[in-house]
């Protein structure tokens, strides 16, 4: 029983955020992202018992998470469509259009980024601790800082240019 | 546009609505075990009553149909072993490694698995081809005409369709191999 409180904590703690991880990864394709958001916690309750506290349990999840959105095989063949029901809906009319070509935009911009790089900007999109990324991906904290100007750099101007 | 702005927008993004009780997912997971489990329980017994068959056989009645049976099940249980040592490999990798270190991984695992794909697989799927024409004249004296010729054409039709699977399955994951080698 305790066992099922400490994953519903661990799960209301980190689902959300493991779910937009994965929209990221999916250019705005919620089923997707939620199948791979389920996936994740599946393997975070299986694997429960090898996690050996090495790492944050933050880390734990989000490597799984990414790792699962990188290894699905159906990106191959697929490319993922835009959602087009990216923002919250409780905008006005006027404002829901702008915002919504603004983060399409955004998405396309992410989807040409390298892999680890769309892993880095999104977990810091998600305001994830750079220490946490840097574990995650599996840089030093030096180059991570670096290489995360760099990339958002690229994104801005990706974004502001439309291309 | 300054680059706090790229946070804002992104936080415009859809928070996650509909999100599934913890509840449901932990049901689901043992689900996923439970499945596992019989999987393999149903995959050592085959393995297990392969082997007493065999060796029970391999000096009384010997023939053609035992030596079939033994080639089709035994390149069968070869290969969905080779399937699950596989995947249970790439599983643990997944839970333990970094997003590079996976990376590299998978680069390694899905060149093993062309040479699965495109040495083993076919082996496997020719063996199972002799063994089951060495079971078809056993068939042929043993059923109806009819049903001779229906085990003929379902077995060919199955291995045809078995053929497309993984011929499909071959390029998916050669595609996949391409993408993580370009990046």
């Amino acid at each position: 029983m305790n066992l099922q409180k400490e994953f519903t904590e661990i799960y209301n703690a980190y689902a959300s955020k493991v779910f937009r991880l994965c929209l990221g990864y999916a250019s705005g394709n919620e089923e997707l992202a939620k199948e791979w958001q389920q996936e994740t916690f599946i393997k975070v309750w299986q694997h429960r018992k090898s996690f050996k506290g090495k790492s944050s349990i933050g880390t734990w999840i989000y490597r799984i998470a990414v790792n699962i959105c990188m290894a699905d095989l159906r990106k191959a063949k697929l490319h993922t469509p835009i959602s087009d029901k990216l923002v919250d809906a409780t905008t006005t009319e006027p404002e829901f259009i702008k915002k919504e070509e603004q983060l399409e935009q955004m998405y396309r911009c992410i989807n040409q980024l390298t892999q680890n790089n769309k892993t880095i900007i999104l977990m810091q999109l998600e305001e994830i601790p750079q220490s946490v990324i840097a574990e995650t991906v599996g840089l030093t904290h030096g180059t991570l800082r670096t290489r995360l100007n760099r990339i958002r750099q690229s994104l801005l101007k990706c974004i502001t240019n439309g291309k | 546009m300054e680059n706090d702005k790229l946070t804002q927008l992104w936080n415009q993004n859809k928070t996650n609505s509909a999100i599934k009780a913890p509840e449901a997912i932990i049901k689901k997971a043992n689900k996923q075990r439970y499945g596992q489990f019989i999987a393999i329980t149903v995959m050592s017994l085959t393995v297990l009553i392969l082997l007493i068959y065999s060796i029970y056989n391999i000096n009384n009645r010997w023939n053609n149909f035992t030596f079939g049976l033994v080639l089709m099940i035994s390149s069968l249980t070869f290969r969905v072993v080779l399937e699950f040592v596989s995947l249970y490999k790439k599983e643990n990798k997944l839970i333990s490694l970094d997003n590079i270190s996976f990376k590299k991984y998978l680069k390694r695992h899905y060149k093993l698995r062309l040479t699965v794909n495109y040495l083993i697989t076919p082996i496997c799927y020719i063996i199972y081809i002799i063994g089951f024409t060495k079971l078809l004249p056993y068939f042929k004296k043993e059923f109806s005409e009819g049903f001779y010729i229906y085990i003929l054409i379902s077995g060919i039709v199955s291995l045809l369709v078995l053929a497309i699977i993984i011929v499909r399955d071959i390029l998916i994951e050669s595609n996949f191999l391409k993408q993580l080698k370009i990046e």
